[in-house]
């Protein structure tokens, strides 16, 4: 059930991803129209985080491409936001909260320049919409997950970006901030941006997002919710990982050598 | 006396040059190694320091004397191999990054110290000052190696504080700077020429056995006082010139001592310091944080007790009775009683101890938080009345007016707790 769009504001050309000789994402296609809310779906080591990380091009591809905008994706990268999982940095390091919202704005400032007043203005803003504004000064080790959480989607928002791609956002977050960070994305969404998150509740996903994906190691649907939420979708994509698939994945490890590759 | 006097009034031309080095050598060193060691690569540094030795042999061979230029580069070249193997290693084989580390070390300064041994047998009148490379002597250096090693020193420093943005987000979320596009391999690859830079301007002062403190005690010492990257990096760098100056002067008024070991002494002096009494991460204040916590919580359980009392109709306890009731804390328990008296919430009469009106309400306050947290045990996670004094006996300390405002609202201001007592409230005026 992969329903397929036309001037796609992402468009993923039977994209095969590889972690050493380990296929852990096999021919994902898809396209996905601009203004929606956008939902990744499925089981543990489905291959989530993997799809947003190549997007972004921070996982090379074995095979397929990736097009944002119609174009590739080192031309529109400043038009394009990630939000890595809360648990890749350490929150130890000595920085301040506004000084991690601050890196937000590094990237349309280029190397070697210093973020200044506007730059500070920005971030300001951004703690200001995810309602973290008198956190400013905090050191970031003392925040709680959806505290930190907040200062991640913040850091976002200062790339005032037209495309988000978010890697569970909601991981840690309580109910409160979770329906408070859903109503911030939703504005967004309505306001022309598309966001794309990685997420691991069915239920809450049926209510927040306009659009799915589902992957189990391979793409099992992606289309409008009212379509892809169905019984047979659910169990394709949790329903366990496809026996032969994983022999498959563990003969080319045995190996040593990815044939998919070239 | 008059050996300190002479040293840092800087009369002498060429001991204003070594403080001036040293101190150039202390700044750029405690920035780098401040940054690796926040990016957890403190070994390395460590690596770097002892595989630069067999550079320095080498450099000095090819020169036939000890000059400066052959053997900075020859100690870059060596550290930058070992540089590229430890990461080469890292990528194509399945070897743990520890291992990989010790290996290099061991193996380049094993190495190191036999072209040292076999140059030593040469006869070379100039091999003596080598020796001078494994544990420093920052006396001994002459004013045109100072403007090579100072010269590198200002360059690391000036490098470091244009990219300070750039090496903040290699260190916090490299995958960050990558998806917003920045090079984080050039930004990787030249931190490694810095970091291997730092080593090599140390190697005369400090010398490469000692080199890695000079690069990772300054800024681990100056992360206990502060939570913020830029004081972190100045502070680093003072407790980093200090050492090094201090270190200078005690080789200079005794001779043949080396430096490395003295800048290293007084290092680990700031580090032992720090690492007692900074505040808020320090020894000395946690442990008297945590004492002043549990004298609080035995001040609040008197009170309760005294209170229980009160239920029961009793017009308070003997001290005989309070002394009873924590049997092996006396010393404990005459300091809160002490303490409680001055706080006007307890009143002496005779032997007989009694709230005060004001110990009352403060009293009450505990008792209604401890039956509080009893009921939220027992309502909202299901926990057996009978399980529930002992968490609620910690917790009653910890809960803040907020959480109690919380607690009071979802239960509605309830009257009773689990076990069917009161929970008590003053009375609204």
């Amino acid at each position: 059930m992969i329903t397929q769009v036309e001037n796609p504001i992402l468009e993923i050309h039977d994209l095969t991803v590889s972690y050493d000789q380990n296929p852990v994402l096999w021919n994902v296609d898809l396209s996905l129209p601009a203004g929606n809310l956008v939902g990744i779906l499925g089981p543990n080591g489905a291959g989530k985080s993997t799809l947003i990380k190549s997007i972004m091009g921070l996982i090379p591809p074995t095979s397929g491409y990736v097009k944002i905008f119609d174009k590739p994706l080192n031309d529109v990268r400043a038009r394009i936001s990630y939000v890595p999982q809360r648990e890749s940095v350490d929150w130890n390091f000595p920085a301040s909260v506004l000084d991690v919202v601050m890196m937000g704005t590094y990237g349309k400032l280029g190397l070697f320049r210093r973020p200044g007043k506007k730059e500070k203005d920005l971030a300001m803003r951004s703690l200001e919409q995810v309602g973290m504004t008198g956190f400013a000064k905090r050191q970031i080790s003392e925040l709680s997950g959806g505290q930190q959480q907040r200062v991640f989607i913040a850091r976002a928002l200062a790339q005032e970006a037209d495309l988000y791609l978010m890697d569970e956002p909601f991981a840690g977050v309580d109910m409160a901030t979770e329906t408070a960070i859903f109503q911030l994305l939703k504005d967004m969404a309505s306001a022309g941006k598309t966001v794309i998150v990685v997420h691991h509740d069915i239920h809450s996903a049926m209510n927040f997002f306009d659009w799915l994906i589902m992957l189990n190691l391979h793409l099992v649907a992606s289309g409008p919710k009212e379509t892809v939420m169905n019984e047979e979708m659910l169990r394709k994509t949790y329903g366990g990982k496809l026996n032969l698939l994983t022999r498959v994945t563990d003969l080319i490890r045995q190996k040593d050598f990815n044939p998919l590759k070239g | 006396m008059e050996d300190f006097v002479y040293f840092f009034t800087f009369q002498d031309p060429s001991i204003a040059w070594v403080v001036l080095g040293i101190t150039l050598l202390g700044v750029g060193s405690a920035y780098v190694g401040t940054f690796s060691f926040l990016d957890k690569k403190a070994l390395l540094g460590d690596a770097i320091s002892h595989a630069v030795l067999p550079g320095i042999c080498l450099g000095f061979v090819l020169a036939g004397e000890k000059n400066p230029v052959y053997i900075v580069t020859g100690a870059f070249l060596s550290g930058a191999v070992a540089t590229f193997l430890s990461s080469w290693l890292k990528r194509n084989t399945k070897l743990s990054e520890d291992t990989i580390i010790a290996t290099i070390l061991s193996v380049f300064f094993g190495f190191g110290i036999v072209l040292l041994t076999a140059l030593q047998k040469s006869g070379n009148p100039e091999v003596a000052g080598l020796n001078s490379f494994i544990f420093g002597n920052a006396i001994g250096i002459s004013e045109s190696d100072l403007l090579l090693y100072g010269g590198l020193a200002l360059a690391i420093i000036l490098v470091l504080t244009v990219a300070l943005k750039e090496f903040r987000l290699m260190v916090f979320d490299p995958e960050f700077g990558k998806a917003i596009g920045f090079p984080m391999k050039a930004i990787t690859f030249l931190f490694n020429v810095l970091m291997i830079l730092a080593v090599v301007i140390g190697i005369q002062a400090i010398g490469v056995v000692l080199m890695a403190a000079l690069l990772i005690t300054p800024g681990a010492a100056a992360r206990f006082w502060t939570d913020r990257l830029n004081p972190l990096l100045i502070l680093a760098a003072f407790f980093s010139v200090v050492s090094g100056i201090l270190g200078t002067y005690v080789s200079f008024v005794i001779p043949q001592m080396p430096t490395g070991p003295w800048v290293v002494v007084f290092l680990s002096l700031f580090a032992v310091v720090s690492f007692l009494v900074s505040p808020k991460s320090g020894m000395l204040f946690r442990y008297f944080a945590r004492k002043k916590y549990l004298t609080k919580t035995h001040r609040e359980h008197l009170l309760k007790a005294l209170y229980k009392a009160k239920e029961n109709g009793r017009p308070g306890l003997t001290i005989d009775e309070i002394y009873e009731l924590y049997p092996f804390q006396k010393p404990e328990t005459k300091q809160s009683i002490t303490d409680l008296e001055k706080l006007n919430f307890i009143d002496k009469n005779q032997q007989i101890i009694d709230l005060t009106s004001k110990g009352v309400t403060e009293a009450m306050r505990v008792v209604r938080l401890h039956r509080l947290w009893e009921l939220y045990l027992n309502e909202s996670m299901n926990i057996a009345p009978d399980h529930v004094h002992d968490s609620a006996e910690q917790l009653e300390h910890l809960i803040t007016p907020e959480l109690e405002a919380m607690l009071e609202q979802r239960f509605n201001f309830p009257a009773l707790d689990p076990h069917q007592e009161p929970i008590p409230r003053p009375e609204k005026k």
